[in-house]
């Protein structure tokens, strides 16, 4: 028997209006407990509201929200939430190990609790050794590491993560990686409010697009992308049957032989595993391959089509059965 | 509760660590020792003009007049020092933190809104009560050093002044929940200046017969009772013979009081300062952040 999952957050028609104008419209959305989120949109779409309505810091106007089952005006239920907010503005004359410890005990951790959590932390993020400055003299990615090792501190079972790289270098931006991962280890649901598109793309298990407060598409990279894998193929010329093994393995979506001595295809597998069998079905065709790339979920070109209205938004059925009218040979414009 | 004695700590350790406790001893130092140099040449002037004329002072007769001008101005300074700094120490004491951001990370937290909202207070109010009553001890006591003379009640009238600066610190608060910084302090500035206003107006009102100017007075007295507490503070600190002054001139002297402040008076104070509170920590709990 299947065990029953609870949503970590749940939303139903959520709206926030704003003298009259809305804000988020009709939000509903499902994050399962222990997955890492993605919430993505254009600027203005309604990202940091939703996130302050799920902290408790915004008042819906109308709709329903249940965050770790409760509502998040009950403290118990704050209590297991973390935040890292976009704008990372703290009491810059305390420590870092005591802004750590004033969020601690607001949390309700105990002093000897705190004075092994806040060093474990620290660690965490990078600050080992630096808890004892002033949070006035750190650099905005210090600080930005200080935000997050305070939504971490008191072991949340949900964080809410916003812009967590924005003010990260490259190196901070992989470890800041590694801790989301870290989390999903230990079960903890992470929503993750990012710009960064390439950064999503490789934490997170499911994506929400949103514009104007709605969930445009909703689900893991693989389903956004009507759960195929594109593959690239570029091989000397078509020899007979090479068509009809790749029919085999896949659809084939699009061949270009108008450049003489090349031919292109565009195959979509359902599978990973697939591809080897496609280098053997050109192989044993006799036509030399120069070049097999399969090709990740593109979530920018995603990003940009929805958000954009581009006459490529179409949801994945659609693009399904926009594929199986082409027909082989016939070059894309 | 447990979360809103955290905040007061907060706010206790933020006005430590952010100088404002070692800026005000400064300030409040260079003032005391600057007025009771003042009063010291003073002293010295009216026992040489003594000695001069062949007679001898007698303490709580007119000789020590000035003396007693002098502490009682003195005292109406540290009034509207302690003012000032109520506003100003507080005013940003919910809106600045909201305007920082600094408001979002903590909110998050299973902390009550309205428990943010005392605390805060609390806190502010620790610092402002403890600074005017530092600024009074050091005055009255300075007076009493140089001179000799203490006024006849100083105790309730310092309570009296207490009390104004706690309404003060509430009311200012209370804007803090409902208007950017700058506006509050506007707001704030505003009240005050209508309550001394009323002061003015109940003056010339009692001084002229004019009954429309004494009611004005009230009105504004009422809504901004911190004019009247410090004349009842000042009732208090006149010896007999600055009273018998007060009646004879008709009251025509606005700082000082010429009768005991109505009981009513200060238990509105007290309700006025309790419902601010209690208005702020409401405000807060409903508005978007």
């Amino acid at each position: 028997m299947n065990a029953i999952r609870i949503n970590a957050i749940q939303t139903r028609e959520l709206r926030k209006e704003y003298k009259g104008r809305a804000v988020v419209e009709g939000l509903t959305l499902d994050v399962r407990e222990g997955e890492v989120f993605g919430f993505l949109g254009p600027n203005g779409a309604g990202k940091s509201t939703t996130v302050k309505m799920l902290l408790g810091l915004v008042l819906p106007t109308s709709g329903q929200l249940e965050v770790l089952g409760g509502t998040p005006a009950d403290p118990n239920i704050r209590a297991r939430l973390g935040f890292l907010p976009e704008q990372f503005r703290f009491q810059t004359w305390m420590t870092a190990e005591e802004f750590l410890s004033f969020h601690g005990r607001l949390a309700g951790l105990k002093a000897d609790e705190l004075r092994v959590r806040i060093p474990q932390v620290l660690g965490t993020v990078g600050l080992g050794g630096r808890g004892r400055e002033q949070l006035g003299g750190y650099s905005k990615g210090m600080l930005q590491r200080a935000g997050l090792a305070g939504a971490i501190l008191a072991r949340p079972r949900l964080v809410f993560l916003d812009e967590p790289t924005s003010a990260l270098d490259p190196i901070g931006r992989v470890e800041v990686r590694e801790i989301i991962e870290r989390l999903r280890a230990e079960g903890v649901t992470v929503f993750l409010n990012s710009h960064l598109l390439s950064e999503v793309e490789q934490v997170c298990d499911r994506v929400a697009f949103v514009k104007r407060g709605r969930v445009l598409q909703e689900g893991s990279m693989q389903e956004l992308m009507g759960g195929v894998i594109p593959v690239d193929l570029r091989v000397d010329e078509l020899r007979p049957g090479l068509l009809d093994a790749l029919s085999g393995l896949g659809e084939i979506r699009r061949t270009d032989i108008n450049t003489p001595g090349r031919a292109d295809l565009e195959l979509w597998l359902q599978r990973e595993d697939i591809l080897p069998a496609v280098a053997t079905a050109v192989h044993d065709s006799g036509a030399r391959l120069f070049a097999m790339t399969p090709r990740r979920p593109d979530l920018e070109t995603m990003f940009l089509d929805l958000i954009e209205d581009r006459p490529g938004a179409a949801p994945p059925e659609s693009a399904h059965q926009a594929g199986s009218e082409h027909q082989p040979g016939a070059a894309r414009a | 509760m447990h979360n809103a004695l955290l905040i007061m700590e907060l706010s206790l350790r933020e006005a430590l660590r952010k100088r404002l406790v070692s800026v005000l001893l400064v300030l409040t130092a260079l003032f005391v020792g600057f007025y009771l140099y003042g009063i010291f040449k003073l002293e010295g002037s009216l026992n040489g003009r003594a000695v001069a004329a062949g007679i001898e002072r007698t303490r709580g007769g007119s000789s020590d007049l000035p003396v007693m001008y002098s502490a009682m101005f003195g005292m109406y300074l540290v009034y509207f020092l302690g003012s000032l700094m109520a506003v100003l120490s507080t005013v940003g004491a919910i809106s600045g933190d909201l305007e920082s951001g600094v408001m979002q990370s903590i909110i998050a937290r299973p902390v009550s809104r309205a428990g943010l909202v005392l605390g805060r207070w609390m806190g502010f109010t620790l610092v402002n009560v403890g600074y005017v009553l530092l600024l009074s001890v050091a005055l009255l006591g300075g007076v009493y050093a140089i001179t000799g003379y203490v006024p006849p009640a100083a105790l309730p009238a310092v309570l009296l002044l207490l009390l104004a600066v706690a309404l003060l610190t509430a009311l200012t608060v209370l804007g803090s929940t409902l208007f950017t910084t700058l506006a509050n302090g506007i707001g704030v500035f505003v009240l005050y200046g209508a309550g001394f206003t009323g002061g003015i107006l109940s003056t010339i009102g009692a001084f002229s017969d004019t009954p429309t100017l004494t009611t004005l007075g009230r009105a504004a007295n009422i809504l901004m009772p911190t004019n009247s507490l410090w004349l009842g503070a000042s009732y208090y600190l006149q010896p007999p013979i600055l009273r018998q002054l007060g009646e004879a001139t008709r009251g025509a002297n606005p700082f000082f009081g010429t009768e005991a402040l109505a009981p009513g008076m200060i238990v509105w104070s007290v309700a006025l300062t309790a419902l601010a509170v209690a208005a702020a920590m409401w405000r807060f709990s409903r508005r978007d952040l």
